[in-house]
C-alpha cells in the first residue's frame, strides 16, 4: 500500500518516530479514551449509517420481499430469481470481459504514457494538461461525445469517417455486439486515464536517478531498466491502483447506460451493476437488486482474498 | 539541474539520440493533440452545427452556418447555472466534511489511540473492499428513511456529504501520514499543556498540508465523477448535479444542445485546472504516493 | 502554494463550508398543506421544461390566472424533465416518496403506484363540483385508473398510435402522399423506395432501447391481432407466429432491404431527433409525436402526415392506446385534494382553458387540430365544445390527419406491468435491428422466459 513520506519532517528530526511510547498514568487513560472517541465520533457515525448498517441491511433485504408496504421473509427466493434472470450470466461475462480488457488497456496505457512523459524535456506541461483534459468533462458529457460523434454507426460518425478515409472497414461500434465492450473500454480509458497518469508521474519522479545509472552501467537496455528499476520502484503504487481499478471497473455502469442506452444489443452491454439498477429501479424489485449486490460482494471478496494472497506471497 | 530518468540526458542530446528524441516528441505531441484535443474541438464546433448538419455524411470539419443559439438554448433550457452551482456546492461540502471528520478520526487513531481503536480502524478498512454498487440499494433505502429518526435525505446535500465521510481510503492516507509525525513533538506540546485539539490544529495540520491537498483533490474529483448515487438521491431538477442533469435532459433535447451544454459545463473546471495545475501536480508528487 | 496562500484558502473553505451547511439545514417545510397566510399549497409536477418555451409560458400564465381566480390556493410547479415519466426516475421518486402532491403518471403505472403504497383513493372527491366536466370524461379512461372500485387518478390525455410519415420524403420517392401504406408489406415497399431515393435516410424507423422498443413491439403485435400477455395477464404470449412476423417484418426492412438506416438502439428522443432532421420516412406513433418533433427537435409541421396503423394483410386489427393522468400523494389534506382537482380541471379538462386554450395556441409553434387528446366521451357536451374550438382555431392542416382520424382502429390498452415487460422486449427489438444473423426464434424465447419470470415474481 501507499506510504506517505513527509520527507521534510525526517530531515528536521533526523529520526523516524517510534510508534509506541509509554503513556501517562492510568487515571489519564480514561480521559484520553473519551477524547479519542470524541474525535472519532463524526466519522464513525457516517460509517455506521452509510457503510456498516447498509451492509447488514443489504443482506437482510436480500432474504425479504416488500409488496405494498408489507415485508415478508422469503428465504432464497430473491437469489433464485436473480440467478435465473436470463441476463444474469451475460452480465457477469460482460463485466469480467470489461474488467480484463480495461486492465490490459486502461491500466498499462497510463503507465507507459507516464514513463514517456517523464522522459520529455519539452512540452511536458502541455502534454500533462492534454491527458488530464477529459477528466474535466462531466462523465455524462464525455460519453455523449463518444455516443453522438465517435461511435455513430453511420458514415457520419467520426471514427467511421476516419476509417473510411483510410480505406479500412468501418464498424457499427456500440451496435455491433463484438465491439460493444472494446468500445466502452476505449471511451472509459480516454475519459479516466488522466488521473492515473498524474499519479504515476508523481511516483516516477520519486525514483532515485542513481538506480537507472547503475542499471545502465550493468548494461541494461531501456526495457530491462523498466522491468528492473521502474516497475519494482513503483510496485506498491502499481499494486494499489490495480486493485482500485479492478474494483472500479467491476462497477461498470454509466458507460452502458449512456453509450448503449442500457443493455445494448441483446444484453451485449449489460453489466452486473446495470442489472442491479434495472431490478431495483425499472422492475420495482429492490429486494432482488439487494440479493445481486450480495452476490457481487461475495465475488469481489473472493477476488480480493486471492489478490492479497498473490501480492503478499511475493514479499 | 534535472534529475536522471530512464534514459540519460546526455544520450538524448547527442547525434542519433537527439534525432530520435525530437522525432518521438513530435509524434507524441501531434498524436496527443489529436487524441485529446481533437474530440474537444469536435465537441465545441459540433455544438455550433444545426441538427441537419450534424446528421450529414461525411461530417463537416467546420460548421457552415454557426448557430450560437445552441449555446444560449443549452444555458437556458438545462438551467446550467443551477446545475453548476449544485455540483460545486456538493464538492465544497464534501471537501469540508471529509477534512473535518476524517482528519479528526485519523488523528484519534494515530495519536490518541483510544481502546478498540484498531478494531474500529479494521472495520473501516474492511469497507475498502466493498464497492459502492454493492451497497447502493440498502444505502438508498437508508437515505430515504433514516433509521430511528425517519427523515428522508432525498434532495438534501447531506445525502451526498455524509456517505462521503465514510471514506476509509482517506482515513488510511491521513493516518499513515500522521503516524510519521514524530511523537516527541506531541509529547513536548502536551507537557506545555496543549489540548489534543490544539495539537491537531497547531502542530499536525500545518505539517500535513500536502496530504490534506490530496484528500481535497480526491473529494472534488469524486463528486465530479459520481453519477448513480446523485442520480438516485437528487431526483428533483433543482438539486441535480451537472452529470445527472445533462443525462436527464439528453433524452428529449436535440444532440447539438446537449453537446453545447457539455462544452459550457467543462469550462469552469478546465479553467480551474489550468490555474492550479502546478499545485495539483506538486501536491501529488511531494505529499503523496511514494512507491 | 506558499504558506499564507494555503491559510487563506483553508479559511475561505471553512467559512464557505460552514455558511453553506447552515443554509442547507432548512430544506423541508411542514406538512399541514397550508402556509402562514392560511393558503392551501400543492406541488404539481410535469411543468414543461425550458426547451418547450411556449408551453412553459402557457403553463406559468395558467398558474398565475388560476391563483388569481382562487386566491386561497398556491400552486408550486415542478419540472421533472423532458419526459415527465422516465421509468427509473419515476420508480426512484415512488420508492423515496419524493413525488409532488399531485403527480403525473402513465396509465400503465397504476399497479406500480399502488405497490408503492403512495397513492390516495380520490373516489369520493370526483364529481361535478371539483371537476365540472367530470361526467363528460370517457368512462373507459376512468376505468384505467380504477382498482377494486376505487379511482386513483384523473386522466388528462389519451392517444392511439398510427403511421406517421414524412410527406416531403414521400414526394421525393415518388410515393402518393395521400395514400400511405396500409399494410406492413406496403410499408416495406415504401421504405425501400424512400431509402433508395434519399440515401442516408431511414425509410422506416423503430425503437429498440429505453423501454420504447417493447412499447412499439406491443403496438405492432396489436396491429396483427396479437398481444403480449395471455388473457388472464399471467403468462407471456408473444412467442408465436405473430411475434415472429413482427420481428421478421423489421428484419426484412433492416437487413433485407437496408431501408431502416444504420443508427439503431434508438429511444424516444433519438428517433424524433432523426425525424426532425429529415432522416426518417415513416414510423409508428401518436399524433403528438409531430408536436415533439416541431417544438422540441426543431422540425417542421408541413412535412408530416398521419395514417392509420398498418396491419399484416389489410387494416390493423388493433392499435395501442395509452395516456396519462395525475395521481394524488397519500396523506394530503381534503383541501389539498380539492385544490389539486380544481387545478387539473382548469388546466387539463376545460374546453377553452389550459391545454384546450386553442385561441392562445393558434399563433404559437404548437399544433391545434391534432386528433388528440380524446378525453371526452363520444356525444358529450364537452367533446362537442372542444371539437368546435379545435376546428375553429386549427393551425395545422387537419387533412394531414384525416386518414388517421377517419379510419379508427380498435384501441387496446397497454399490458399490466408494461414498463418492466417493455424493458425485456427491448432485447428482442435490438437483436433484430442490430444483428444481421439474429435468430428470431431465440430472441422471442429469451424474452418469453424473462417476462414469465417477471410475472411470476410480481404476483
Amino acid at each position: 500500500m501507499a506510504i506517505i513520506a513527509p520527507d521534510s519532517l525526517n530531515k528536521i528530526k533526523g529520526t523516524n518516530a517510534a510508534p509506541e511510547k509509554t503513556r501517562g498514568k492510568r487515571s489519564r487513560r480514561l480521559q484520553d479514551n473519551l477524547t479519542g472517541y470524541a474525535f472519532l465520533a463524526g466519522a464513525v457515525f457516517c460509517f455506521a449509517l452509510f457503510s456498516w448498517f447498509p451492509m447488514i441491511r443489504g443482506i437482510v433485504m436480500s432474504f425479504q420481499r416488500t409488496r405494498r408496504g408489507v415485508t415478508t421473509w422469503v428465504g432464497w427466493d430473491n437469489y433464485i430469481r436473480i440467478v435465473h434472470d436470463p441476463s444474469f450470466w451475460t452480465a457477469w461475462k460482460n463485466t469480467f470481459y470489461f474488467t480484463v480488457l480495461a486492465l490490459i488497456v486502461g491500466y498499462a496505457v497510463p503507465f507507459f504514457v507516464a514513463i514517456l512523459l517523464n522522459e520529455f524535456r519539452h512540452a511536458k506541461g502541455y502534454l500533462r494538461v492534454l491527458v488530464y483534459l477529459p477528466v474535466m468533462l462531466p462523465p455524462a458529457s464525455a460519453l455523449f461525445l463518444f455516443k453522438y460523434y465517435a461511435y455513430d454507426p453511420s458514415e457520419a460518425g467520426l471514427f467511421n469517417a476516419v476509417l473510411k478515409f483510410l480505406h479500412l472497414p468501418t464498424s457499427e461500434w456500440m451496435q455491433s455486439p463484438g465491439m460493444t465492450i472494446p468500445a466502452m473500454v476505449i471511451a472509459s480509458t480516454w475519459m479516466n486515464m488522466g488521473g492515473a497518469v498524474l499519479i504515476y508521474l508523481a511516483a516516477l519522479q520519486n525514483i532515485p536517478g542513481e538506480l537507472y545509472e547503475a542499471a545502465e552501467l550493468d548494461g541494461a537496455g531501456i526495457w530491462r531498466r523498466i522491468t528492473n528499476v521502474t516497475i519494482p520502484q513503483t510496485r506498491l503504487i502499481l499494486a494499489l491502483l490495480a486493485m482500485l481499478q479492478i474494483v472500479a471497473t467491476m462497477q461498470l455502469f454509466i458507460e452502458p447506460l449512456i453509450l448503449a442506452n442500457g443493455a445494448g444489443t441483446q444484453d451485449s452491454a449489460t453489466s452486473v451493476a446495470y442489472l442491479i439498477y434495472q431490478h431495483g429501479f425499472f422492475q420495482n424489485d429492490l429486494n432482488g437488486a439487494a440479493a445481486l449486490g450480495v452476490i457481487m460482494l461475495i465475488v469481489l471478496a473472493a477476488f480480493s482474498a486471492v489478490y492479497v494472497r498473490l501480492t503478499t506471497k511475493k514479499d | 539541474m534535472e534529475t536522471r530518468t530512464l534514459i540519460s540526458h546526455a544520450q538524448l542530446r547527442r547525434g542519433r539520440g537527439r534525432v530520435i528524441y525530437w522525432a518521438v516528441l513530435t509524434v507524441v505531441v501531434l498524436g496527443f493533440t489529436l487524441v485529446f484535443l481533437g474530440p474537444l474541438y469536435w465537441m465545441v464546433t459540433g455544438a455550433f452545427k444545426s441538427g441537419l448538419e450534424i446528421a450529414q455524411t461525411p461530417p463537416t470539419l467546420w460548421p457552415k452556418d454557426p448557430q450560437t443559439q445552441n449555446y444560449v438554448d443549452a444555458w437556458n433550457n438545462l438551467a446550467l447555472a443551477k446545475l453548476m452551482f449544485n455540483t460545486f456546492y456538493y464538492a465544497a461540502g464534501a471537501v469540508f466534511f471529509q477534512l473535518v471528520f476524517d482528519t479528526a478520526a485519523a488523528y484519534a487513531l494515530s495519536k490518541l489511540r483510544p481502546m478498540f481503536g484498531n478494531l474500529i480502524l479494521g472495520l473501516m478498512l474492511a469497507t475498502l473492499m466493498i464497492p459502492a454498487m454493492v451497497l447502493i440499494v440498502p444505502q438508498y433505502v437508508t437515505a430515504i428513511d433514516l433509521p430511528f429518526v425517519h427523515v428522508s435525505l432525498l434532495d438534501s446535500p447531506w445525502a451526498i456529504w455524509l456517505p462521503l465521510v465514510a471514506n476509509a481510503f482517506n482515513i488510511f492516507l491521513l493516518k499513515r501520514f500522521f503516524d510519521s509525525i514524530p511523537e516527541d513533538l506531541i509529547s513536548a506540546a502536551m507537557v506545555d499543556g496543549a489540548s489534543p485539539l490544539r495539537i491537531l490544529w497547531s502542530i499536525i495540520l500545518p505539517m500535513s498540508r500536502p496530504i490534506l491537498g490530496v484528500v481535497s483533490i480526491f473529494a472534488v474529483t469524486y463528486v465530479w465523477k459520481d453519477f448513480l448515487w446523485p442520480k438516485l438521491v437528487m431526483p428533483s431538477p433543482e438539486t441535480r448535479t451537472l452529470s445527472v442533469g445533462i443525462y436527464a435532459f439528453a433524452g428529449g433535447t436535440p444532440q447539438n444542445i446537449v453537446v453545447a451544454a457539455s462544452v459550457i459545463a467543462a469550462i469552469p473546471t478546465v479553467v480551474i485546472f489550468l490555474i492550479f495545475q502546478r499545485n495539483i501536480m506538486s501536491g501529488l508528487t511531494t505529499g503523496s504516493l511514494k512507491g | 502554494m506558499s504558506v499564507p496562500q494555503y491559510r487563506k484558502v483553508a479559511a475561505l473553505a471553512l467559512v464557505t463550508g460552514l455558511g453553506l451547511s447552515l443554509a442547507a439545514c432548512s430544506t423541508k417545510g411542514d406538512d399541514s398543506g397550508k402556509d402562514a397566510a392560511g393558503k392551501t399549497t400543492i406541488t404539481v409536477d410535469c411543468q414543461p421544461v425550458g426547451a418547450q418555451k411556449e408551453l412553459l409560458q402557457n403553463w406559468n400564465a395558467d398558474v398565475a390566472a388560476f391563483e388569481k381566480d382562487n386566491p386561497d390556493i398556491t400552486i408550486k410547479s415542478v419540472s421533472v424533465g423532458e419526459q415527465c415519466n422516465n421509468p427509473p426516475d419515476f420508480t426512484a421518486r415512488l420508492a423515496g416518496g419524493t413525488m409532488t402532491d399531485v403527480f403525473y403518471g402513465y396509465m400503465t403505472d397504476l399497479q406500480q403506484v399502488l405497490d408503492s403504497g403512495q397513492a390516495m383513493d380520490i373516489t369520493q372527491y370526483l364529481n361535478k363540483d371539483t371537476i365540472p366536466t367530470w361526467d363528460s370524461v370517457d368512462p373507459a379512461l376512468k376505468e384505467v385508473f380504477t382498482d377494486a372500485g376505487k379511482v386513483y387518478a384523473v386522466p388528462v390525455k389519451n392517444y392511439s398510435m398510427g403511421l406517421v410519415y414524412n410527406k416531403t420524403l414521400f414526394q421525393k420517392a415518388g410515393l402518393d402522399v395521400n395514400n400511405p401504406p396500409k399494410t406492413w408489406p406496403e410499408v416495406r415497399d415504401a421504405a425501400k423506395k424512400i431509402a433508395t431515393a434519399a440515401p442516408g435516410v431511414a425509410g422506416y424507423a423503430d425503437y429498440s432501447a429505453g423501454n420504447t422498443g417493447g412499447w412499439h413491439f406491443t403496438a405492432e403485435m396489436y396491429s396483427l391481432g396479437g398481444g403480449v400477455l395471455s388473457e388472464d395477464g399471467k403468462k407471456a404470449d408473444f412467442n408465436n407466429p405473430m411475434g415472429k412476423q413482427v420481428l421478421q417484418n423489421l428484419k426484412d426492412m433492416r437487413y433485407g432491404d437496408n431501408s431502416m438506416g444504420t443508427r439503431q438502439l434508438l429511444q424516444w428522443g433519438d428517433l424524433l431527433t432523426n425525424a426532425a432532421a429529415g432522416k426518417v420516412g415513416m414510423f409508428i406513433g401518436a399524433p403528438d409525436t409531430t408536436q415533439a418533433i416541431v417544438s422540441q427537435f426543431q422540425g417542421k409541421y408541413e412535412d408530416w402526415a398521419m395514417g392509420p396503423l398498418p396491419g399484416q394483410d389489410g387494416a390493423a386489427k388493433g392499435t395501442l392506446g395509452g395516456g396519462e393522468g395525475y395521481f394524488f400523494k397519500k396523506g394530503l389534506t381534503e383541501d389539498q385534494v380539492k385544490a389539486g382537482l380544481k387545478w387539473i380541471a382548469y388546466e387539463k379538462l376545460t374546453p377553452g382553458k389550459g391545454q384546450f386554450d386553442y385561441v392562445r395556441a393558434k399563433p404559437q409553434n404548437y399544433p391545434v387540430g391534432l386528433p388528440q387528446p380524446l378525453l371526452f366521451a363520444n356525444g358529450s357536451a364537452a367533446q362537442k365544445q372542444e371539437l368546435d374550438l379545435r376546428k375553429a382555431n386549427a393551425n395545422v392542416d387537419t387533412s394531414n390527419y384525416a386518414l388517421f382520424e377517419n379510419n379508427p382502429i380498435p384501441i387496446r390498452g397497454e399490458p399490466k406491468n408494461a414498463q418492466a415487460i417493455y424493458a425485456v422486449l427491448d432485447g428482442a427489438m435490438s437483436g433484430v435491428l442490430t444483428k444481421p444473423d439474429a435468430n428470431i426464434d431465440e430472441l422471442l424465447k429469451t424474452a418469453d422466459t424473462k417476462v414469465n419470470q417477471l410475472l411470476a415474481a410480481g404476483s
